[in-house]
């Protein structure tokens, strides 16, 4: 499908920035009780892909609930977490982010999670860089569920990769 | 050019000193001695996990629930619950820290269904407003908007009902709800360990900045886990609000918030070296 195609070159973008482990996407379904992961890339990618978890249930899923992003240091510490993970994939991170992802009526569709980045998750740098991006891979969503041939052109995947690099060198200047 | 609503960059090492009214020695006048006794606090969350060891005794617990047969589409079920994900909990035990004899109220809002989010977040800090809530900690916020006037219009009214609403800010570009409202106290994660530390941010819409980057939180399941974000700033806040109330009852959410900004590390006068 389309827009599976598209959200890997997405993820991928997003696992290189943060030189993370693993990123995923899981949108909400329908009903707005369950998350399904459609796009992920890194440790454990093939394992989530399809997985359905409750909205109710774990980080991305608080991150779901509220509509705020949230960085853990080690989410090994919630035990009902890495059970629900160890049931869904080989790889049970230690830090994860999470940020919620809006549609343009400023409804949660899905959550864009990054898995043990390389980089200092410990800073508002990381959560507003992932808040930005889970923003752009909303927009993609939207925009492929609209039009889906003509969403499907890499070119805007460049793009969305520039703006955001641009923006991590401005707030780091 | 900014690109980011990096509101934390504002409370980065060199603070800009802010004009605050001249209290003296304002952090005794606003907190010396309090325990935040008999001041009731709002957890408007996830539910809150009372026997967790580092929230103690929850004074009361209310779930507000969507229901379609009800007037306004949601019920609130009082009663005890459990904290669906552990979020809630961790705002309980940050408030609880600072200010440990405050009556916590747990307000669930949020469950394992999205649709509706928010209206019961609404409803929420409506039942908080009208149970005589002296605060309302929001770790949590709406981009809806459709939820951007009836949000706005029950934070006018918390704010003249004397119910303080302490909204976390949101990293995500574009506006997000209530954290914008002038009529609440905003608040975005500030690096430090100290959960005494506060700071006004000259430029707004987020006005304070507050302990919120590895702080050590309880978490569902008895557990603590270290998180970062703007959610746990807020609750450091909402207590130190608990602490000053407690000591000052009857201020009201524009006094609470000048005072805050007066016990601010860079309070002072505009402009000044120091």
């Amino acid at each position: 499908m389309a827009l599976e195609k598209d959200l890997s070159g997405s993820v991928a973008g997003v696992r290189a920035l943060f030189g993370a482990a693993a990123c995923s996407c899981a949108l909400v379904d329908d009903e707005g009780s369950a998350l399904t992961y459609v796009a992920a890339d890194g440790e454990g990618s093939r394992e989530i892909l399809g997985v359905v978890l409750p909205v109710g249930r774990g980080i991305a899923g608080w991150a779901a609930m509220s509509g705020q992003p949230i960085a853990v240091r080690d989410v090994r510490a919630d035990p009902r977490f890495a059970r629900d993970v160890a049931e869904s994939t080989h790889y049970i991170p230690t830090a994860l982010l999470a940020a919620p992802m809006f549609d343009s009526q400023g409804e949660v569709l899905g959550v864009l999670s990054v898995l043990d980045p390389a980089v200092d998750e410990s800073s508002d740098w990381t959560l507003a860089v992932l808040g930005t991006l889970a923003s752009q891979v909303a927009a993609l969503v939207e925009a492929v569920r609209r039009a889906p041939a003509a969403a499907a052109d890499a070119s805007r995947l460049e793009a969305l990769g520039r703006r955001v690099l641009d923006a991590v060198e401005d707030y780091e200047r | 050019m900014s690109v980011l609503p990096a509101w934390s960059a504002a409370f980065a090492a060199d603070l800009t000193r802010v004009r605050a009214l001249p209290l003296p020695d304002a952090r005794e006048w606003a907190f010396g001695g309090s325990t935040g006794a008999g001041v009731a606090v709002a957890v408007v969350d996830s539910g809150v996990d009372a026997d967790h060891p580092r929230v103690g005794a929850v004074a009361g617990s209310v779930a507000i629930e969507a229901d379609p047969e009800a007037p306004q589409g949601w019920r609130a079920v009082e009663g005890p619950h459990e904290d669906v994900v552990g979020h809630g909990t961790a705002c309980a035990g940050i408030i609880r820290s600072l200010a440990p004899d405050a009556e916590i109220h747990s307000v669930r809002v949020l469950g394992p269904q999205l649709k509706g989010r928010g209206l019961l977040f609404h409803a929420g800090i409506r039942w908080a407003l009208e149970h005589g809530m002296a605060v309302a900690n929001l770790s949590l916020s709406s981009k809806s908007e459709a939820m951007f006037a009836p949000l706005h219009e029950v934070a006018d009214e918390a704010y003249f009902a004397g119910t303080l609403l302490v909204a976390a800010a949101n990293n995500q570009p574009g506006p997000t709800y209530p954290s914008q409202y002038a009529s609440v106290v905003s608040v975005a994660a500030r690096p430090g360990a100290d959960p005494w530390a506060l700071a006004y941010n000259p430029r707004p819409p987020v006005e304070f900045g507050a302990c919120g980057i590895d702080v050590d939180v309880a978490w569902g399941g008895g557990q603590s886990i270290v998180a970062t974000g703007n959610s746990f700033a807020a609750p450091h806040v909402a207590g130190m609000a608990a602490v000053l109330l407690a000591k000052h009852p009857g201020l009201t959410p524009f006094q609470v918030k000048a005072v805050l900004q007066a016990v601010s590390d860079n309070a002072g006068e505009a402009g000044s070296a120091s």
